[in-house]
């Protein structure tokens, strides 16, 4: 997600409880590891589920809808909102 | 105190899957390296040995060396070839698939062959590797 993210930012995450909107950040569950939680962009919302895109330029350097396809809806579970560490980077996510 | 109360708890992903993007061609030169060396001290084996072990042992043991320094250069080789080439470098450099399948073969002719011989070529075979793949880097 560089350059909105940098390994290692902290974020503080709010649930999301309406419906994702297309350009924002949103937390989900990886589709294939569910455990595991993924940080990415909306690109788009239809009824068949909802595009997610990492923000680097190189698509290498993301994994994504790209190569999974869209992600159900429910798997999305919140929104960053805020990067409150490291000191340099504090700010809103947008 | 303070650090841990503010910690995030959970990690969230925003990279790619688990490889990790982190490639350098310097792996298989270093083990193709130490294939030249134990090559050479094979040979050597007099020389090389030390007081307590006799030369056949010395050899063995190089042997074992070698044919696990092999599989190492195989390797590093490997995840270049399939994980940081993509389709585009070998448009521009159609000789890649022949240079690493060549590689691929000295490494087993290093393993079949005590010859310096072999392994010099392997060590070629790996600079023209690396040459292309910091060239892709330009």
């Amino acid at each position: 997600m560089e350059p909105t993210f940098r390994d290692g930012d902290w974020l503080l995450v709010r649930r999301l409880r309406r419906p994702p909107r297309p350009g924002e950040v949103v937390v989900a569950a990886d589709p294939r590891e569910p455990e595991r939680l993924l940080v990415k962009r909306v690109r788009s919302v239809a009824p068949d589920g909802v595009t997610i895109q990492g923000d680097h330029a190189d698509p290498a350097e993301s994994t994504d809808s790209r190569q999974f396809g869209p992600i159900p809806r429910s798997a999305i579970v919140g929104r960053p909102v805020l990067r409150y560490a490291p000191l340099d980077r504090i700010g809103r996510v947008r | 105190m303070l650090e841990a109360l503010l910690r995030p708890r959970r990690v969230v992903h925003a990279h790619c899957d688990l490889p990790c993007g982190i490639y350098d061609p310097s792996q298989a030169r270093v083990e193709a390296e130490s294939v030249m060396a134990i090559q050479t001290r094979y040979q050597g084996a007099e020389k090389f040995k030390t007081a307590g072990e006799s030369v056949e042992d010395y050899r063995i043991r190089a042997l074992a060396i070698k044919e696990a320094r092999a599989d190492l250069v195989k390797e590093h080789l490997w995840v270049l070839w399939t994980d940081y080439f993509k389709p585009e470098h070998l448009e521009k450099y159609p000789k890649l698939h022949d240079t690493f399948w060549k590689a691929a073969k000295l490494c087993s002719k290093n393993k079949q062959s005590v010859d310096a011989k072999a392994a010099a070529d392997l060590q070629a075979a790996v600079k023209e590797i690396a040459d292309i793949f910091w060239a892709t880097k330009k």
